[in-house]
């Protein structure tokens, strides 16, 4: 094995700048200043600013010193720590995917941070390798390198290929954002940390908003709810475009490149090789539209939710055309027996109903029509909503893949590949055994792990599951 | 009974009546303490629901404990079933509300055995089956130690013959 590699010194800098390593130190010192005090004034804080300098300057020049990563032929070996050693080794081909990011201050240096996606569905972030700070065109040689060393040990390694462009973001369609709700939650939970320090702040700095008078106070409120609402839909197509921003999805060779981002610029690497499926969401909002959202289901991908985007958000026809090019179309969705409609709606009153009757005991005992009032409304709520998620359901199967459909708040239809199904669960609830209904989910490596064809008609399962898999599953069909 | 799919072939042996018997006792014992010090810690004289749950509670207690100990065992010995076919591993679970899974040999990852505190007084041993993915793993609840060993090594050995990709 050759000589391990140095990241850039720069990075040496860089994380002086950012007290990357210092950071941890912060619980140690709050102590030791409180203990100290901040008498002796400015010439003391000046001092600590020097002090925590150095002390980061050093840390960061220790951790650079002893960080070391090779990228062998038959697998990738990091080495680092200040005072214990840690030395990870991590097999060519249990490598999954490749990501080269750019925060702002890396890209002012001119350097990379590389990740290497290492074991199957880790939650722990310590898992993957990370090799912060090297130039642009050394993170591009490590990526190729590991990538290619992985190819060879396949048999068909493909020349250097020509990429194909599958899917490029148009800007506009970041006017989309205000109805996706994950983006509109950013400006949301901005608001609510201002609330939050605006109740922290003392009293004498506060504005007085008591005293302004009734006469005035509708039209500040609606002045108020008009900004408020503008803020919203500002914020979030402010926050789509930071990560969305130039999203570009590109095959080249054997992989899916999605590049994004207006500050860290984010490349991920998939390998086509190991796409089971794919997923096209599409929220209440996004459906009132006509936009959808496209994630790939990619065995062992850490992180998948992000990382498996293929299409953060855009117009319909987009989706699907894209969801075709990367698996085969299984055909139209057949809809679920009448009895799955009737138990969607059933479940959509229920809490009206229970209300309902809540309400008639108050009314009749302490002449409490409010509540009887409310639980007819949610009633008779009920109603479109269980026949909005009977209208959801589907499934349907092709040549090579199958695909299932549920949801209303977000509705997700997932197409999977034949080969991608691990397993069966079939499950019947006393009820679903009455009304001749049974929830079949195709348990899959890939994603959230299962995806479920829900309410369909139980004697439709074993010819299914059949059609949905490999002949294993025959054992569902009675004999 | 006639389900949506084939019920597994094989039924578990009577022990596991016993031992789901056992569970259902210390069900019922927990909840009765917990009855107990509500009769007798809460004022009886207090306005509001505590006169009529004072009856109200025990009786659920005993109708629970009826059905925990003398139906339920008896009704889950029917419903829990399993069967090993030539390439898949076959369950079915539940009670009122039943759960056949289907795993092929050919996507196993890893086989366990365990064996809880009161499996162990009954001799019996629980052998999951895990995939790829979280939500498709195979338990067969409450073999006989030896039986559940034996499928366990069986699973791995074969696993391991015609393993693909398993993902």
């Amino acid at each position: 094995m050759s000589e391990p590699r140095r990241t850039s010194p720069l990075v040496v800098l860089l994380h002086t700048i950012t007290f990357r390593q210092a950071r941890q130190f912060v619980p140690a010192i709050i102590p030791v200043v409180a203990a100290i005090g901040l008498r002796g004034g400015t010439t003391t804080i000046a001092l600590l600013v020097v002090a925590v300098t150095l002390v980061s300057l050093g840390t960061a020049l220790l951790s650079w010193w002893r960080f070391g990563y090779t990228d062998g032929p038959t697998s990738v070996v990091v080495s680092r720590g200040l005072l214990s050693r840690s030395v990870r080794t991590v097999p060519n081909d249990r490598i999954r995917g490749v990501e080269v990011e750019a925060p702002p201050l890396h890209r002012a240096f001119g350097l990379v941070r590389v990740r290497v996606d290492a074991a199957a569905g880790v939650a722990d972030k310590d898992e993957e390798l990370v090799v912060d700070g090297v130039t642009r065109a050394e993170g591009d040689r490590l990526r190729a390198a590991v990538l290619t060393h992985r190819a060879e040990a396949l048999p068909e390694a493909a020349a250097e290929p020509a990429e194909e462009q599958f899917a490029r973001f148009d800007n506009r369609w970041l006017l989309y954002a205000p109805l996706v709700g994950s983006y509109l939650a950013v400006p949301l939970a901005a608001v609510g940390a201002l609330f939050r320090l605006l109740q922290e702040l003392p009293e004498n700095v506060r504005p007085d908003v008591e005293g302004v008078e009734d006469v005035a106070s509708w039209r500040v409120a609606a002045v108020v709810l008009v900004g408020a609402l503008v803020l919203l839909l500002a914020g979030s197509i402010i926050g789509a475009a930071v990560v969305n921003w130039g999203f570009r999805l590109v095959r080249r060779g054997g992989s899916l490149i999605a590049t994004r981002g207006l500050l860290t610029r984010r490349h991920t690497e998939l390998e086509i090789d190991r796409i089971r499926g794919c997923t096209v969401a599409e929220g209440a909002g996004m459906r009132l539209v006509g936009a959808a959202r496209v994630s790939a289901l990619v065995t062992g991908l850490g992180d998948a939710a992000r990382r498996g985007q293929l299409l953060p958000m855009g117009p319909r026809a987009e989706a699907w055309a894209l969801n075709r090019r990367l698996v085969a179309d299984p055909g139209p969705l057949a809809p679920h027996p009448p009895a799955a409609r009737r138990r969607r709606v059933t479940r959509a009153t229920l809490a009206g109903l229970v209300v309902t009757a809540a309400g008639i005991a108050t009314s009749a005992l302490a002449g409490l029509w409010e509540v009887l009032a409310v639980g007819i409304a949610l009633t008779l709520l009920g109603v479109p909503l269980g026949l909005a998620r009977y209208a959801a359901l589907g499934h349907a199967t092709g040549a090579t893949t199958f695909t299932v459909r549920s949801g209303w708040a977000v509705r997700e239809q997932a197409v999977l590949q034949r080969r991608a199904v691990v397993g069966w669960q079939v499950q019947q609830t006393f009820f679903q055994r009455r009304a001749g209904l049974a929830t079949v989910l195709a348990c899959v490596g890939a994603g959230r792990g299962g995806y479920a064809a829900v309410d369909m008609a139980a004697d439709e399962v074993p010819a299914f599951t059949l059609a949905a898999s490999e002949p294993w599953a025959a054992t569902l069909s009675r004999a | 009974m006639i389900g949506p799919v084939r019920e597994p072939a094989w039924s578990l042996p009577r022990t596991a009546i016993g031992l789901w018997g056992t569970e259902g006792l210390i069900s019922s014992a927990v909840l009765g303490f917990g009855v107990g010090a509500f009769l007798l810690f809460v004022p009886s004289d207090v306005d509001g629901p505590v006169p009529v749950l004072r009856w109200l509670l025990p009786i659920l207690l005993v109708l629970y404990a009826v059905v925990a100990i003398g139906v339920r065992p008896w009704f889950k010995h029917r419903v829990y079933r399993w069967e090993i076919t030539a390439d898949a591993a076959y369950t079915r679970t539940g009670w009122l509300s039943q759960t056949w899974t289907l795993v092929p040999i050919s996507r196993i990852q890893t086989v366990d055995v365990t064996r809880g505190v009161l499996q162990q007084l009954f001799g019996l041993s629980t052998v999951a089956v895990l995939t790829a993915s979280s939500q498709g793993t195979v338990r067969i609840w409450h073999l006989e130690n030896d039986i559940a060993q034996r499928v366990a090594t069986d699973l791995a050995h074969r696993a391991e013959q015609v393993r693909d990709q398993a993902t």
